[in-house]
């Protein structure tokens, strides 16, 4: 035991040159992502018109607060009909000292529901979400709240989780807690090449039936004015998604190659008080994204989405499918340029276009997470 | 009541079965479980990664949360070379008892000085580490020290296991100081050896041997080798007087094949890590066949040494 001691002393003082530098480390994690695109047409549902555009431009601090707590803050600018909104999507305390595997995260945050909901736009493999996303869930559903998760003693991977939200970016209402989710993942492996993750979400909203009638129908035409994209512009009492992700890479080094291919549904149902059982939004997509070199990767998405958008008491039916091929070329972990294709093929939307579109997703600063 | 029993047996069954079943040893890399394994041999191991794979670019997949989940202790390298993947690893396992700053979560890289830190790092130097090289569990010096430092942390978490744990430590040291001498007379043989690499993997142990780096391919860190720098590399005046190309099991091993085609310099693709199977079954076989290796393409082999 003394000699390990003395060992120890030994190293405290050869590492000592480096402390200057590890004191740097009580500063917060920065990171900055910058997004830029050229789009050729605007095209149905999009957050994202034509010409030049500044998409997602986020920053964000994470640190952690103390041995107990850790802490994130991402503000997002968004350019909407050339005004610049600011806007805080995240900021969130998580424990992370509780015991049974339980934590609390409260503030505002992403929504865990579904599969791409509780990621950054930044870490997406193609320009915008599937169009069940921007219609159904304003393309990431996030606000202030409360969520609770629990990682089940099993030997494979099991979570449950519940949260619940003001629900004021879901719908207007004045519900003090507007939505509750619970959501529930499993996922492992099937060999050392191949791994998967399945997901099951439900998403109650109780701000469409707890209005006054009068005052629902106006907000009904307010909302239709000023749709810039942050809740959505579809919803119902409940929604449900279902998801499954598969990745493949030889021998699991994701470095060289790596296939993913990734599937949601999503269904909403009961609308408002004048939807009868069969107004319901339903929709779907299927993406297939292949890196097939460290910097290189190609993708196809295929999408739909049927939706009823509401006309005082009755609904008019509203689809859209789409298509989307892009290649993306990362020169580094920071850096990615992309080019997508996307086909829409629409009912009930005016503006359903195919548009090439160029984009640049570049960041700096601290090192991001390599979620699955 | 006799329901209440049986839930009663049931539940104190489910109480103890975390105290009667062995450690849980949640390790990033291949080496660390090696390390780890000696020390505990009964210890139940997850491994995050293999021979094959880039620790740099692990995904935080489903089964490693859960292995992290139910483990005791983590042993990984450290100085931001799981920064990509241990972090968000960490906060969706939820295991209070392995978080920074916590006793279960040990980094190797923490317990040695590393070579090339860095006053000044920016993304356009490539993925440079601030903290210096991590990949130091090539050491043939470094490792004893982390082996002291992981036994005194895993007798922390099991006291009960300490004198054993203190004696496998003993054992082992006594193994690895012989090997150390046999590498250490092959590395006489080495002296003024040069050698290409791709990425700094193998950085530490051909610093220990006095072997010097005459190229990288990869043009900058963590960046894969591309044409032009493979062209320059071909200019390089240091390129005649190498010995070979030392590629990572992990790496794409193509841009090497292509210089030696033009310069004949032989291509060694070896294991970075412990691999479990044939020359790399620990750290000690594996440090063995490296050295091995490379003293076959000795320039000044001497009949005495090649025994």
């Amino acid at each position: 035991m003394k000699l390990l001691k003395n060992h120890a002393s030994a190293v405290a003082l050869t590492i000592f040159p480096f402390t200057a530098l590890q004191a740097n480390e009580l500063n917060p994690d920065v990171s900055v992502i910058l997004d830029g695109y050229y789009k050729q047409n605007n095209t149905a549902l999009s957050h994202r018109e034509e010409g030049f555009g500044l998409g997602h431009t986020e920053l964000s601090l994470s640190s952690p607060i103390d041995d107990l707590f850790e802490g994130r803050l991402t503000a997002v600018l968004e350019e909407h009909e050339s005004e610049t909104e600011l806007e805080l999507e995240e900021a969130f305390l998580q424990t992370t000292g509780m015991p049974y595997n339980l934590s609390i995260r409260g503030g505002r945050f992403l929504s865990q529901v579904g599969y791409l909901n509780s990621r950054h736009l930044h870490e997406d493999d193609f320009v915008e979400r599937p169009a069940a996303y921007r219609a159904l869930l304003g393309s990431h559903y996030f606000d202030d709240g409360l969520r609770l998760n629990l990682l089940l003693p099993t030997p494979f991977y099991w979570q449950i989780g519940a949260e619940a939200f003001d629900g004021g970016r879901m719908s207007e209402g004045d519900e003090d807690i507007g939505v509750y989710t619970v959501n529930t993942r499993f996922g492992g492996d099937i060999s050392r090449s191949q791994s998967w993750q399945a997901g099951l979400s439900y998403l109650n909203n109780r701000q469409i039936h707890g209005e006054h009638e009068e005052e629902h129908g106006h907000e009904d035409e307010h909302e239709e004015e000023h749709d810039h994209g942050h809740g959505p512009a579809y919803t119902g009492e409940n929604l449900y998604i279902a998801d499954l992700v598969w990745k493949w890479a030889p021998e699991g080094n994701n470095r060289q190659q790596q296939l993913t291919l990734s599937g949601e549904y999503l269904y909403a149902d009961d609308l408002n008080e004048d939807a009868t059982s069969d107004d319901v939004h339903k929709g779907w997509y299927a993406s297939a994204v292949y890196q097939f070199a460290p910097q290189w990767s190609a993708g196809v998405r295929y999408g739909e989405v049927d939706l009823k958008e509401a006309h005082g008491d009755h609904f008019h039916d509203q689809e859209l499918e789409e298509t989307d091929v892009m290649l993306a070329w990362s020169h580094s972990h920071f850096s990615t340029v992309r080019l997508q294709y996307t086909h829409q093929e629409a009912h009930g939307f005016e503006d359903a276009d195919n548009t090439v579109m160029l984009q640049y997703v570049m960041s700096f600063g601290a090192h991001g997470a390599h979620g699955f | 009541m006799v329901s209440k029993r049986l839930f009663l047996t049931l539940l104190i069954g489910l109480a103890s079965l975390p105290a009667q079943a062995s450690l849980n040893v949640f390790a990033c890399e291949p080496e660390w479980a090696d390390l780890a394994g000696i020390l505990v041999p009964e210890a139940r191991m997850t491994v995050a990664t293999s021979a094959y794979q880039d620790p740099h670019y692990i995904e935080a997949r489903p089964s490693l949360i859960a292995a992290m989940r139910n483990a005791d202790i983590a042993v990984c390298t450290g100085a931001s070379l799981e920064a990509g993947w241990l972090p968000s690893l960490l906060r969706k396992a939820a295991n209070r008892d392995i978080q920074p700053g916590r006793p279960g979560l040990f980094f190797a890289a923490d317990q040695v000085p590393l070579h090339q830190p860095h006053d000044h790092v920016d993304r356009s130097m490539g993925d440079v580490h601030p903290e210096g090289n991590p990949h130091v569990h090539l050491d043939p010096d470094a490792l004893p020290r982390i082996a002291d430092a992981l036994a005194e942390r895993l007798a922390s978490i099991s006291p009960e296991q300490a004198t054993d744990i203190q004696r496998r430590l003993l054992q082992w040291k006594v193994r690895w100081n012989l090997s150390k001498a046999e590498w250490r007379d092959k590395a006489d043989d080495l002296k003024g050896m040069t050698v290409g690499v791709q990425h700094s993997g193998f950085h530490y142990l051909l610093r220990w041997l006095d072997v010097d780096v005459a190229f990288d391919l990869e043009p900058k860190p963590g960046l894969p080798p591309s044409a032009s720098h493979l062209n320059a590399v071909l200019q390089d005046p240091d390129l005649p007087e190498a010995s070979a190309i030392m590629v990572a099991l992990y790496q794409d091993d193509r841009p090497a094949h292509w210089l030696s085609e033009r310069t004949h310099l032989p291509v060694l693709v070896l294991p970075g890590t412990v691999t479990g199977k044939e020359a790399a079954t620990s750290l000690e076989s594996l440090l063995s066949h490296l050295v091995n290796e490379l003293h076959q393409l000795a320039p000044k082999q001497t009949v005495e040494s090649d025994g």
